[in-house]
């Protein structure tokens, strides 16, 4: 089992980043200058095995401000926190659906949309319905328990009306060196893979109604 | 580039949340103006639509007292601070060995996370039943045998919504 400390959305991650304040920089307060810096570099940027960088959390400390001979920027060592999304494998997410088509479901939160559902991971049995205007794309439905109920619209669909939890299969990254050149921008794609084969997963309304067939049986 | 410590401290949604406020950040249309990147703003977005928005302090705070009489992992603390869970079929994939460690108890929790816990801002403002966000509800202060719970597309609740008593079935579009 994974440990407490582990298992969230969002952590902090201290990081050292030594970088160059261009010259037209230098009229601002240092930290102000460093910050607008840093955010450029890191924000919205995927750092492998830490994950997708949100905000500059904090700015622990700046050492330098050193000018080189023959160099018109300054050059500092920066300590300093990011927010960043790591989830971890088994973490429970609500999410939006983007696009759907034969091979899977692709989900966003918004700032973040490269997670996919396969279709090994939805709940069986599944099956797809093409557009007919447009045959990768369509709709998933979960056959459960429809045996009879051929005449209706099937009731288990994910049309992407309202928002689908899915559970955190796997995290990957594209692997690249942790030391990078400097001023070189860090980045890594992320993917996450999930899965909605699992009571209380999918579609958030499918657990509501799935209450009322109980119900009514 | 070098990192120092990949993992120094777990955030809630809520403090992230928290931290983008404190910042400025709000719905207003004025966002144009404050010190918050685009990128930021989408967080911020996700995570007020999300069960965090209505969430202060002193609910947290409630929720950790009372919860700790469950003996639940921090984890699972925080993963039900996140997500609240207002039903059964919610809470289980968040708690490891349910059965084991609660069984009824489970019923108990669900109805404390929603006493204690506020509700998401999109159940309140519900224009259409059937258009829900992550939490749909059901009628848990009357939960005993859960399956015969009627399913309630608005919450219970100090809100204006309509009630629904044990046995009443809400019309689902």
């Amino acid at each position: 089992k994974s440990k407490d400390s582990r298992r969230k959305l969002f952590y902090l991650s201290l990081i050292e980043h030594s970088m160059r304040l261009p010259p037209h920089r230098l009229n601002l307060p240092l930290d102000e200058a460093v910050k607008i810096e840093l955010e450029t570099l890191f924000l919205d940027k995927v750092i492998a095995k830490l994950g997708l960088c949100i905000s500059v959390y904090d700015i622990r400390s700046i050492k330098g401000g050193f000018i080189f001979p023959g160099d018109g920027a300054s050059t500092c060592t920066v300590e300093f926190r990011l927010i960043v999304f790591r989830p971890f494998v088994g973490e429970i997410i609500v999410a939006k659906l983007k696009e759907s088509d034969a091979n899977d479901l692709r989900l966003t939160l918004g700032f973040f949309y490269d997670i996919y559902i396969p279709v090994h991971l939805l709940p069986s049995p599944s099956r797809f319905e093409s557009d007919t205007n447009n045959k990768n794309q369509g709709r998933w439905i979960w056959d459960f328990g429809e045996a009879d109920a051929q005449s209706e619209e099937p009731r288990f669909v994910i049309d992407g009306t309202d928002q689908i939890k899915f559970q955190v299969y796997s995290v990957s990254y594209t692997s690249i060196p942790l030391e990078q050149p400097e001023n070189s921008k860090p980045f890594a794609p992320m993917v996450i893979t999930g899965s909605t084969d699992n009571d209380g997963l999918g579609p958030v309304s499918w657990w509501e109604e799935a209450e009322m067939v109980q119900e009514e049986s | 580039m070098k990192i120092k410590e990949a993992n120094a401290g777990a955030l809630t949604n809520f403090e992230v949340l928290d931290f983008l406020r404190s910042r400025g950040a709000s719905k207003d249309p004025t966002r144009v103006i404050v010190p918050i990147a685009p990128s930021e703003f989408k967080v911020y977005d996700y995570l007020v639509e999300s069960a965090t928005c209505n969430q202060t302090k002193e609910h947290i705070n409630e929720f950790l007292e009372r919860c700790k009489k469950y003996k639940l992992a921090k984890a699972e603390v925080l993963n039900i601070i996140n997500l609240r869970p207002s039903a059964l079929v919610e809470i289980d994939p968040i708690i490891e060995q349910s059965e084991k460690r609660f069984g009824d108890q489970l019923e108990e929790l669900v109805n404390l996370v929603v006493e204690v816990l506020p509700e998401p801002p999109t159940q309140k403002t519900a224009e259409e039943d059937s258009n829900k966000d992550k939490e749909e509800t059901t009628d848990e202060k009357n939960m005993d045998g859960n399956e015969t719970e009627t399913a309630n597309n608005e919450q219970i609740d100090e809100h204006e919504t309509e009630q629904t008593e044990d046995g009443e079935q809400m019309e689902v579009s």
